[in-house]
Formats: structure tokens, sequence, C-alpha cells
């Protein structure tokens, strides 16, 4: 908020990070980066059975300027690399990345030339949803725990 | 339509010089040629008025390495007539030292990217083509990663990224 460069980390900081915080767990904008099977599980996790929407989650934004969560589901082979990590630039402080299924994760079972072993390499992420492809009760943990993660933020750090 | 023994008969009196095996085993027509009269035998083979295949439904590459095929390398070729609903399979073999062969892509625009798959994945270029480039991998991707010396992790490609470091990190 530009106000903390200010006042440095004082009480009145850290409640204003509080409040920012709750503001921001609560009303996440995924990013859909959905290159492969795990894609259409995800999409399951924002119909009404598993309704995202729970979780404040619901407003898909397919451009990386509106949204503050990427959510990578698939496989990304090493064409696809360059345009994740544009992707990831383009999105606004503060970010959040969930790596969803096991090949985002670590290559899943294609150990291959063209696959990246693990997103994480390139990129940081903040969750990770394992399975293949993750239940969406397995997706929506990690959303829970990627919150977790949020509330504990200081907005000292986004200087 | 032709039987496959009334087909391989018709290309083996045109191109008996260029043929090194025919087969209707299983009652399919396969001819293995040298490279050399591959787009006379297709060109025979479309316009052909008894045989008339007009679609060439696949086309690709084969490292035979040990497999025992007359060259390193073979290219394949699956054709099918809509007019006679019959089909043929041609195999052209190319050496290992001097992998090309002539495109067959002006007699069947198909073939444009098959062959561009073919050449990305086995190195094998094909003489005339408009637009012989790699298709499926990146533009400056070393090597040819269907041929059977290549390592199936790759040599290194996928873990030559920048690393996007966290904004802030505490
Ligand atoms: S983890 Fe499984 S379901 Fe997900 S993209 Fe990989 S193979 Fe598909």
């Amino acid at each position: 908020m530009g106000l903390e460069s200010k006042l440095g980390d004082n009480i009145f900081t850290t409640q204003l990070d509080k409040f920012l915080n709750w503001g921001r767990k609560n009303s996440l904008w995924p990013m859909p980066f959905g290159t492969a099977c795990c894609a259409i599980e995800f999409m399951s996790v924002m119909q009404n059975k598993y309704d995202l929407a729970r979780f404040g989650a619901e407003a898909m934004r397919f451009s990386p300027r509106q949204s503050d969560l990427l959510i990578v589901a698939g496989r990304v082979s090493i064409k696809m690399m360059p345009v994740l990590q544009r992707i990831y630039r383009q999105m606004a402080e503060p970010k959040w990345v969930i790596s969803m299924g096991a090949c985002a994760s670590s290559g899943g079972i294609f150990d291959t030339y063209s696959t990246i072993q693990g997103i994480d390499n390139f990129i940081p992420v903040d969750a990770y949803a394992p399975g293949c492809p993750p239940r969406p009760e397995t997706l929506l943990d990690a959303i829970i725990k990627l919150q977790k993660k949020i509330e504990t933020e200081r907005s000292i750090h986004y200087k | 339509m032709a039987t496959p023994l009334e087909m391989l008969q018709k290309v083996q009196d045109k191109f008996s010089d260029n043929i090194l095996k025919t087969s209707d085993r299983l009652g399919e027509a396969t001819v293995s040629i040298e490279r050399d009269c591959i787009v006379d035998l297709m060109n025979f083979l479309r316009d052909d008025t008894d045989l008339a295949f007009d679609f060439l439904m696949d086309l690709c590459g084969v490292d035979y390495l040990e497999m025992g095929g007359f060259e390193r390398f073979g290219v394949t070729y699956h054709l099918y007539s809509m007019k006679y609903n019959h089909r043929i399979r041609v195999k052209a073999f190319i050496p290992e030292t001097d992998p090309k062969i002539d495109t067959v892509s002006h007699l069947w625009h198909a073939a444009n990217w098959a062959e561009r798959e073919v050449y990305d994945m086995y190195g094998i270029g094909f003489n005339n083509h408009p637009d012989m480039r790699r298709i499926l991998n990146p533009d400056d991707f070393e090597g040819f990663p269907l041929r059977k010396e290549f390592p199936a992790e790759g040599i290194g490609y996928r873990d030559n990224f920048e690393k996007i470091e966290r904004l802030g990190a505490q």
C-alpha cells in the first residue's frame, strides 16, 4: 500500500496487514493455466458440486493482469515454459501459484526431453496439489493451505 | 477396387528396378522402395485410373537401427483411395549418411506438416519442401528426439530456463 514503507513495522501496519490479508485470502482471483487432463478436473472444482465460490475464488480471469492466483494444471512442455513465465511476470503483486497435479509439480510419469520436471524449478510455487489428477478435495485443500499462508504474510515485504 | 496382388503387380511392372520388396501379408499391400523413385511412384499411385490413391492418410518416419530395415531410416506412407476404398503402404528407405528424400507435399498438401514432423523428430530432410522447419520442438532445439540414440530424458534443454525468484523473498 506504500504506507508501510513510511511507518515501518509497528502496530498500525500489522493491523493493516491483517485486514488486507483477510481481504486477499477470501477473494482470490484464479487464472487457470490448464495444459492437460488436470485442467478437466479443475473444471469440476469450479462447478456446483465442489464450488470454489465457497472459498471466494470463483471469479476466474483468463487474463493474468486481472488475477492473483495462477493455477498450473497439467504438464508444461519446453515450448510452454517461456509462455508460463511470461504469464507469471504479467501478474501484478501480490500473486500466488498453485501447482496442480503430479506433472506440474514434478513432471509426473513424463520423464522426457520435452516435459519440465516441476515448474518450481523456474517459477515460485506456494502450494502443491498432489495426485494424478488430484481429486477436487485435494485442490480445495491446497487453496485452504494457501489461504492460511496468505494470513501470515507481511506487506512490509512487498516494497 | 483392386486386390493387393493386383496393385502390387501394377507397381511391380512399372518400377521393378527400384523395388526392394513387396508383400501382401494379411491382405495389406506393402511395397518397399529405394528413395530415388518416391515422387514418380507416388505420382503414379495417385494418377493411375485403376488405383486413384487420392488421400494420403499418414506419413511417418522410422528409425530401424537394428530392426532389419534395408537402411537405417525409413519414411512410411499410407495411402487410401476414396474412389475404390483400397489402401497401400509404401516404405522408402534412407541411408544414415545422407538422410534426405524428395517431398510429396506438392502431390498431397497433407504431407506438408507430416514431413516437417519427420524432419523434427528424425532429422530426415525433404528436398523441395516449401517450408522445411521444425514443427513441434522449439526452433533452437538440438538433436532429433525420436532417433534411437537420443536419450529419453533429453540433453538438457528442459533444465535450461531462467529461474524467476519470488519478489520480496523472505
Ligand atoms: S498429473 Fe495426471 S491428470 Fe494431471 S496432467 Fe499429469 S497425467 Fe494428467
